[in-house]
C-alpha cells in the first residue's frame, strides 16, 4: 500500500524539477528534456498510485494543523485523483511533443522549467483543501502562463501575455475577496472544516469572477484566443491539460463537493454558459487563424462542462467530469496538430492552406480523430460525454437552454469540418513541406488513438466519474 | 537573562559611533580604502545581533529588554531609556539588511566620496537605530532629526543640480514636518507633564476629560500631519519621488528601503500602538483615509511613470499605505500584518532599488521606455525583479502575500468588506505597473543598442540573490511563522 507521501511526491517532483531543469540544461539538453518528461511521468504514476485508496473510500490525506484557520491538507479523493491523472497524462504527451517543436528556439531552459512548475501547481491545486493554498497554486499557474505565452519575446506576444496575466489575476483577486468573505464568516480557510456550508450569493459571484476568468468563459474569454501567439505545445497545455481546467476543477471542488449552492445558480450558470457557447462558436466560424478557431472552440466546449456540472443531475455532473477527460485528450491533440501544420507551413491562416493531407498524412488522421471527438461523433469519447451533459440538462428541466447547447454542438461540427476540409483537402498549397519530427507525430497519433479508445472502452472512465458523483452522496 | 545580553544591546548605538571615530582617526587614505567594507560589516553585525536578540527574548520568555545609555533606568520621572522588543529588533534587522545592501552596491557607484559617504551613513544608521529603541516622544524627535539631517546631505552628496533639488525639497518638507511634530509634542507635554510612551497611553483613553481637550485634538492633528509628511502619505507625498529619483543609487536604496519607513511608518506604529488603546478612534480613521488614498494614488501614479526610480517611489507610497492601513485597524492581526509588511517592504523595495541601480549602471539610462530585452543579458537581475515585484503585488507564495492577506483580513474584520475590497483590488494596479516595467526593461524584444550589455557586477548580483532568497524563504516558511506566533501566545 502507498502512504499519503505519494501525494507530496506527485506535487513536489515537478516543482523541484522546475528548479533543477535549467541547471541540467546547461550540462546537456538531451538530459534536460528526458528528465523533464520523467518528472511529469512520476507525477502521473504517483497520482495513479493514489487511485486505489480513493476508490476504496479511504482517500489519502497528509495535513498540517495551523492556527487562525490556516490548517491545510493534501487530500486525494477520487475527484482530485481523476483530475491529476488526466492533466499529468496529457501534459506528459505535450512535454514529449515539445522535444521536437521547441528545439530551435532560445530560452528552452526557461520553457521546460515553467512547464514543469505549471504542472506542479496544477497537482498542488487539485490536492489542496485550503482556500488560500488553492489561491496560491492558482497564482503560480498564472505566472507560468504569463512567461510561456510571452515565450517568443516579441512586442505583441508580451502584450498578449500581459493581458492574459492581468485578466486571470484580476479575476483571482476577486475570488480571493470571496475567500476572505468566507473566512470572516466562518473563521477558517480549511475546506474539510467547511464541508456542507451554504454560501451567500455575493461570495458565489466573487468566486465565479475568478473561475470564469480562468476558464475563459464569456465575458472574460478574450485572453484565450490571444494566447494563441504562444508556441503550440504551450497553447495545448493551456487549453487541454492545465490552465482552463483549473477553473472547471475549482468549480467542481467548491460548488459540488464542498459548499451547497442556491437553486438560482443552477439556472444562472447554464445561461452564462449558453451565451458563451453560442458566441464563441459563432466566432470560431468566422475566424481564419487556425489556432484562434480551436481556441474559440475551447471556450465553447468549456460551456458544456459548466452546463453538466451545474445541471444538478447525476448524469449531467458525471458527464461534465467525463467531458473534462475527453476534451483534454481531443483538444490537446487538435492544438498539437495545429502546431505541426504551423511548424511546416509557417502560417496560421487557413485560407492559405489546402491539400495538406498529401504531405501530412498522420497529422491529418490524428486531426480528424480529435475533431470527431470534439464534435461528438460516436464512437469517439466526446460523443458520450456530450450526450450525458445534454441528457442531464434536459433532466434538470431546462429544455430551452438545452436547445441552445444543441445548436452550439451543431456549430462545432460546422467550424471543425470547415477547418478540416480547408486545410487537408483540395489542391496542394505547400508542395515542399514535410511531416513534423517523430516526437511530434507520435504525440498527436497517441492523442488521436486515445480519443477513440476512450470512446470504445467508455465503461472504464465513466465508471470512475459515476463513482465520483455517487461518493458526493447527493443523488 | 544573562547580563551580557543587555550589554550587547549597546552595540546598536555604539558601533556606528565607533566607526566614525576610527575612520576619522585613521587618516583619509586608509579610511577611503576601507570605509565601504567597514560599512557592510556593520550591517552584517547588526543583522546577526538582532536575530540573536530575538531568539534570546523568546527563549527567556520576555517581552522586551530595557537598558539605558547614560543614566540609570531607576532615575527620576521623565528619564529617557532604551527598550528593545521584537518589533524594534525586526526594525533593527531591516536596517542592518538595507545597510548591507547599500554598502555592498556602493563600491562601484560612490567612488571618491567613500569616506564622507560612510560617515554620513553611520550618522543615519545611528539615528534610525535610536528611533527603533527609544521609549519617549522627545528622544524620538531627536533621532528623527539626526536621521533627517544626514539624509539631506546624502541625497545631494554628488553636488549636482538634481541631487541638490531633491535634497532641498526633502529638507523643506521635513522642516515643516518637524515643526508640526514639535508643536504637537509641546501640546501633549502641557497636558501630561511627560512624553514617555507609557504615560501617554495612560491619558489617551481619557483625553476628552482633560482640561483642554481641544489642545490634545490639535496635537493629534499636528502629529498625524507631521508623520504623514515624513512617511510620504498622500497628500503629503510631493517630496518623496523627487528625493528617491535624484539621490545616488546607494542612497536611494537606503531611502527607499528603510529611511522613510523608520522616520515615518515605524514612528506611526509606535505612537498609534501607545497612544490609542482603543480602536476606532479619530486618529485611526484619519490614518485609514490617508492610507487608502496613498494605496490608490501611489499605484495609479506609478503606472504612468517613465523613470525606474521615480516609479519605485510611487510604488513605495502605495505600499506604505498598506502598512498604515494595517496599523489603523488597531487589532492584533493588523499589527502583525503591518510589521510583517514593514519587513517585506524593506526586502523587496531594496531589491528593486538595487535592480534599478544595476540597470542604470549597465545601460546608463533610467528611462524605462528606452530599454528592452535585458533579461537575456541580465538574467539574475531580471529574475530577482520578477520575484520582488510579485511580492509587492501580493502573489503567493511570496512573503508579500501573507502580510497583505493579514492586513486585509484585519481591515475586513474592523472596517467592513468595502474598504478591504478597495485595498485588495488596488493590487491589480500594482500588477499593471509591474507588468509594464517588466515588459519594457527585461521581457520584451532585444534592443540592438544594448546587445553587448553584461550582467551586473558581483556586488549587485549577490545582494539581489540574497534578498530574493529572503523573500521566497519567508513566504514558504509562513506556516512556521504562524506556529511560532501560536507558541508565543500572540494569536
Amino acid at each position: 500500500m502507498v502512504g499519503p507521501g505519494i501525494l507530496l511526491v506527485c506535487i513536489f517532483v515537478p516543482i523541484v524539477g522546475a528548479i533543477i531543469v535549467p541547471f541540467l540544461g546547461k550540462i546537456n539538453t538531451g538530459l534536460r528534456n528526458i528528465s523533464a518528461l520523467v518528472f511529469v511521468l512520476i507525477s502521473f504514476i504517483s497520482a495513479a498510485c493514489a487511485l486505489p485508496a480513493a476508490l476504496n473510500g479511504t482517500p489519502l490525506v497528509s495535513s498540517l494543523e495551523l492556527p487562525l484557520g490556516f490548517s491545510f491538507s493534501y487530500y486525494g479523493d477520487a475527484l482530485a485523483v481523476f483530475m491529476a491523472m488526466t492533466s499529468s497524462l496529457v501534459a506528459a504527451i505535450i512535454v514529449f511533443y515539445s522535444f521536437g517543436y521547441i528545439e530551435k528556439y532560445p530560452n528552452q531552459n526557461e520553457y521546460y522549467s515553467m512547464v514543469l512548475l505549471f504542472i506542479g501547481s496544477m497537482m498542488g491545486l487539485v490536492f489542496s483543501t485550503n482556500l488560500i493554498f488553492i489561491y496560491t497554486y492558482w497564482e503560480i499557474s498564472a505566472i507560468c502562463c504569463w512567461r510561456l505565452i510571452g515565450f517568443y519575446r516579441k512586442e505583441d506576444t508580451v502584450i498578449k501575455a500581459n493581458k492574459a496575466y492581468l485578466i486571470t489575476v484580476g479575476g483571482a483577486i476577486f475570488m480571493l475577496a470571496g475567500f476572505i468573505g468566507i473566512y470572516i464568516q466562518t473563521g477558517t480557510f480549511d475546506l474539510l472544516a467547511l464541508q456542507g456550508q451554504g454560501l451567500d450569493s455575493w461570495i458565489v459571484i466573487l468566486i465565479l469572477f475568478g473561475i470564469l476568468s480562468k476558464s475563459a468563459t464569456l465575458p472574460f474569454h478574450s485572453w484565450l484566443p490571444d494566447a494563441g501567439v504562444a508556441p503550440s505545445p504551450v497553447t495545448s497545455l493551456l487549453h487541454a491539460a492545465v490552465l482552463v481546467k483549473i477553473g472547471v476543477y475549482v468549480y467542481a471542488r467548491l460548488f459540488l463537493v464542498n459548499f451547497h449552492l442556491d437553486v438560482v445558480w443552477s439556472t444562472a450558470i447554464p445561461i452564462i454558459a449558453a451565451i458563451s457557447a453560442i458566441v464563441a462558436a459563432g466566432a470560431a466560424i468566422v475566424e481564419n487563424d487556425i489556432k484562434r478557431i480551436i481556441a474559440y472552440s475551447t471556450i465553447s466546449q468549456l460551456s458544456f462542462i459548466f452546463l453538466g456540472l451545474s445541471s444538478g443531475t447525476m448524469i449531467g455532473v458525471a458527464g461534465g467530469l467525463l467531458y473534462i477527460l475527453m476534451h483534454s485528450l481531443a483538444k490537446g491533440g487538435l492544438f498539437l496538430c495545429a502546431g505541426i501544420i504551423e511548424h511546416s507551413t509557417h502560417t496560421k491562416d487557413i485560407r492559405q492552406m489546402s491539400g495538406l493531407a498529401k504531405r501530412l498524412p498522420v497529422t491529418c488522421v490524428a486531426f480528424a480523430m480529435c475533431a470527431f471527438s470534439v464534435m461528438g461523433i460516436p464512437p469517439f469519447g466526446g460523443f458520450f460525454s456530450k450526450y450525458m451533459v445534454i441528457d442531464g440538462s434536459l433532466l434538470s428541466g431546462q429544455p430551452w437552454i438545452t436547445a441552445v447547447f444543441i445548436i452550439g454542438a451543431v456549430m462545432t461540427v460546422i467550424y471543425l469540418l470547415r477547418v478540416f476540409c480547408k486545410v487537408f483537402f483540395g489542391e496542394l498549397s505547400h508542395p515542399d513541406i514535410k511531416e513534423g519530427t517523430w516526437e511530434m507525430v507520435t504525440s498527436v497519433a497517441i492523442l488521436g488513438i486515445m480519443s477513440l479508445l476512450a470512446g470504445i472502452f467508455i465503461n472504464i472512465p465513466s465508471q470512475l466519474t459515476t463513482f465520483i458523483v455517487e461518493s458526493l452522496g447527493r443523488w | 537573562m544573562p547580563a551580557y545580553f543587555a550589554t550587547s544591546m549597546y552595540a546598536f548605538m555604539g558601533a556606528p559611533l565607533l566607526v566614525i571615530l576610527v575612520l576619522t582617526l585613521a587618516g583619509r587614505k586608509l579610511a577611503e580604502k576601507w570605509a565601504l567594507t567597514v560599512g557592510y560589516i556593520v550591517g552584517i553585525i547588526q543583522m546577526l545581533t538582532s536575530i540573536i536578540a530575538i531568539i534570546l527574548l523568546w527563549q527567556y520568555n520576555k517581552a522586551s529588554i530595557t537598558f539605558s545609555q547614560f543614566w540609570s533606568i531607576q532615575a527620576n520621572d521623565g528619564a529617557a531609556y532604551f527598550s528593545a522588543d521584537v518589533f524594534s529588533l525586526i526594525a533593527l534587522f531591516c536596517i542592518g539588511m538595507v545597510t548591507f545592501a547599500a554598502f555592498y552596491t556602493a563600491k562601484t557607484m560612490i567612488g571618491k566620496k567613500a569616506f564622507q559617504f560612510t560617515n554620513l551613513m553611520m550618522v543615519m544608521i545611528l539615528g534610525m537605530n535610536g528611533l527603533a529603541l527609544v521609549t519617549d516622544l522627545f528622544s524620538l524627535y531627536v533621532f528623527l532629526e539626526i536621521t533627517g539631517v544626514s539624509s539631506y546631505v546624502l541625497i545631494s552628496i554628488n553636488r549636482d543640480n538634481k541631487g541638490l533639488e531633491g535634497g532641498f525639497k526633502y529638507l523643506i518638507m521635513s522642516a515643516i514636518a518637524s515643526a508640526f511634530i514639535l508643536v504637537s509634542l509641546a501640546l501633549i507635554f502641557i497636558n501630561t507633564g511627560s512624553l514617555r510612551y507609557e504615560d501617554i497611553s495612560a491619558i489617551s483613553s481619557s483625553w476628552m476629560e482633560l482640561s483642554n481637550p481641544i489642545l490634545i485634538l490639535v496635537a493629534f492633528v499636528f502629529l498625524i500631519c507631521g508623520f504623514s509628511i515624513k512617511s510620504g502619505l498622500v497628500p503629503f507625498h510631493g517630496w518623496l519621488p523627487d528625493a528617491y529619483q535624484s539621490a545616488p543609487a546607494p542612497v536611494s536604496i537606503m531611502l527607499g528601503g528603510i529611511v522613510t519607513k523608520m522616520v515615518g511608518v515605524y514612528a506611526i506604529i509606535r505612537i498609534v500602538s501607545n497612544l490609542l488603546v482603543e480602536s476606532d478612534t479619530v486618529v485611526n480613521t484619519c490614518f485609514m483615509v490617508l492610507a487608502l488614498m496613498s494605496i490608490i494614488y501611489g499605484a495609479v501614479a506609478a503606472a504612468g511613470q517613465k523613470d525606474f526610480k521615480r516609479l519605485l517611489g510611487y510604488s513605495s507610497i502605495s505600499q506604505i499605505g498598506y502598512i498604515i492601513l494595517g496599523v489603523s485597524t488597531g487589532n492584533i492581526l493588523g499589527y502583525i500584518g503591518a510589521i510583517f509588511h514593514f519587513f517585506n517592504h524593506a526586502t523587496f523595495k531594496t531589491t528593486l532599488f538595487v535592480n534599478s541601480a544595476a540597470v542604470e549602471q549597465q545601460t546608463g539610462l533610467s528611462d524605462i521606455t528606452k530599454m528592452g530585452g535585458l533579461h537575456k543579458q541580465m538574467p539574475i537581475t531580471g529574475t530577482s525583479n520578477i520575484i520582488a515585484f510579485l511580492s509587492a503585488v501580493g502573489i503567493p507564495p511570496l512573503a508579500g502575500f501573507w502580510s497583505k492577506l493579514f492586513i486585509i483580513i484585519a481591515v475586513w474584520q474592523t472596517n467592513g468588506a468595502i474598504i478591504a475590497s478597495i485595498a485588495l483590488v488596488a493590487s491589480i494596479f500594482t500588477a499593471v505597473y509591474f507588468l509594464r516595467i517588466q515588459k519594457n526593461i527585461f521581457f520584451g524584444p532585444v534592443n540592438e543598442k544594448f546587445a553587448d550589455i553584461k550582467e551586473a557586477v558581483k556586488g549587485f548580483k549577490l545582494t539581489e540573490i540574497a534578498l530574493s532568497v529572503i523573500t521566497i524563504g519567508c513566504g514558504l516558511l509562513f506556516p512556521v511563522l504562524l506556529l511560532l506566533l501560536q507558541a508565543q501566545g500572540i494569536v
